[in-house]
């Protein structure tokens, strides 16, 4: 039939779901191959392949909301529960990661000296760029909020200044990172010590990069003029996200860089 | 006692010389303006109990030494007695030693507790053969 009798999106077949399957098993074969063969090809094809699909499947969705009007409500509230779950799901891949931290430095082992941090180990002072990284974070966090009002109130040119400012406080936050992980006096091989702190802060890290990146796609839609002051789930989404991060980051702060010094 | 002799961390207005005989008032382990105060012999045998456990894992041994070794106190010997009991059902004799280095370290500068500690521990010490770091040569 021409015409469907309801609200829901009902997608068009997509090879990309299949590019995204066969990406993963490349590159997970692709790592064991590079273990034990000390060759890169399969996983860079791997990776070449993920970030293709996702490209061009987040195109596709850009195209079937913005362009051909796809993402009525019921969609968008499908699309709001999916970004929940997602965001919900790393919540718990962070509390991992956090109960290593918990568990090894609450009962630290007699190998350790019996106490935390382990004897041997030169802490990052908290107060020093560990604070400034918060105070940018947590401005990220308002700026990204005035960016939100800003779409909601129709002021385009606030809204991408505060985006983009928004983007450059979290690359700030990655330089700044980038630094400290140089100049540490202590590596990921130093004990659980080092393990937990650069598991935990780096999986963070990947997340900033994966935020600012969203936020970037959702500056240069705005540009574009994507963006409705009534419909603009891509930039709450990146919003969310870039919250999200946000959290965990005050929580790394807080038990590692603070209460683990 | 050990724990009004121990606290002298900021302020020199608490007397060194309380002596144990005749003084029972019960002493806050925390400065809460309200709320029941524990005694001192509530909080000792909290602790013993802590450490008795027949069934203690090697975590919460070393969880419960980090937590009581964070008190503005030193512990008294029949808790210690109860921990270096622990550590005998979990063949750590690692963590033993160590929790007399602790004991010395907790005791800063009043150096006439750790000889009184190890004196009252003798007797387990020899029990269970555990060696005290300055018989290794460790001290």
């Amino acid at each position: 039939m021409a015409h469907q009798a309801h609200a829901y999106h009902m997608v068009d077949p997509s090879p990309w779901p299949l590019t995204g399957a066969v990406a993963a098993l490349l590159m997970t074969s692709g790592l064991a191959i590079w273990m034990h063969f000390h060759t890169m090809t399969l996983m860079s094809l791997g990776l070449l392949l993920l970030l293709l699909t996702m490209y061009q499947w987040w195109r596709d969705i850009i195209r079937e909301g913005t362009f051909q009007g796809h993402h009525t409500p019921p969609v968008q509230k499908g699309l709001r529960y999916g970004m929940i779950l997602f965001i919900t799901s790393e919540v718990f891949f962070f509390l991992g990661f956090f109960w290593a931290f918990y568990h090894s430095s609450l009962a630290p082992t007699p190998e350790l000296g019996g106490c935390w941090p382990p004897t041997g180990i030169t802490t990052l002072n908290p107060f020093e760029v560990p604070l400034l990284n918060t105070a940018v974070l947590l401005a990220s966090g308002v700026t990204v909020t005035w960016a939100h009002h800003s779409i909601m109130e129709g002021q385009r040119k606030q809204a991408i200044q505060s985006l983009t400012l928004t983007i450059l406080l979290g690359f700030y936050f990655t330089a700044l990172q980038a630094m400290e992980y140089y100049e540490a006096p202590f590596t990921i091989a130093d004990g659980v010590y080092g393990s937990t702190f650069f598991v935990a802060t780096g999986f963070h890290g990947l997340h900033v990069i994966i935020g600012s990146t969203f936020l970037a796609v959702c500056l240069l839609r705005q540009a574009q003029y994507h963006f409705t002051s009534d419909h603009h789930f891509g930039f709450e989404a990146a919003a969310w996200y870039w919250h999200f991060v946000d959290v965990v980051w005050l929580f790394l702060y807080i038990s590692i860089y603070w209460w683990g010094s | 006692m050990l724990r009004a002799l121990s606290r002298l961390s900021t302020s020199g207005f608490r007397s060194v010389a309380r002596t144990r005989t005749g003084y029972s008032a019960p002493l806050a382990s925390r400065c809460y303006s309200h709320g029941k105060v524990e005694t001192e012999e509530e909080f000792d045998s909290r602790w013993v109990t802590y450490f008795s456990k027949p069934d203690i894992d090697a975590w919460e041994l070393r969880k419960g030494m980090n937590t009581l070794i964070g008190y503005d106190l030193v512990p008294e010997p029949k808790i210690l007695d109860s921990a270096l009991r622990a550590c005998r059902r979990l063949n750590d004799l690692a963590s033993a030693i160590r929790i007399l280095e602790a004991v010395k370290d907790k005791a800063g500068p009043h150096k006439e507790i750790y000889p009184y500690v190890i004196q009252e521990l003798k007797p387990t010490l020899t029990e269970l053969g555990i060696s005290t770091p300055e018989e290794l040569g460790i001290d």
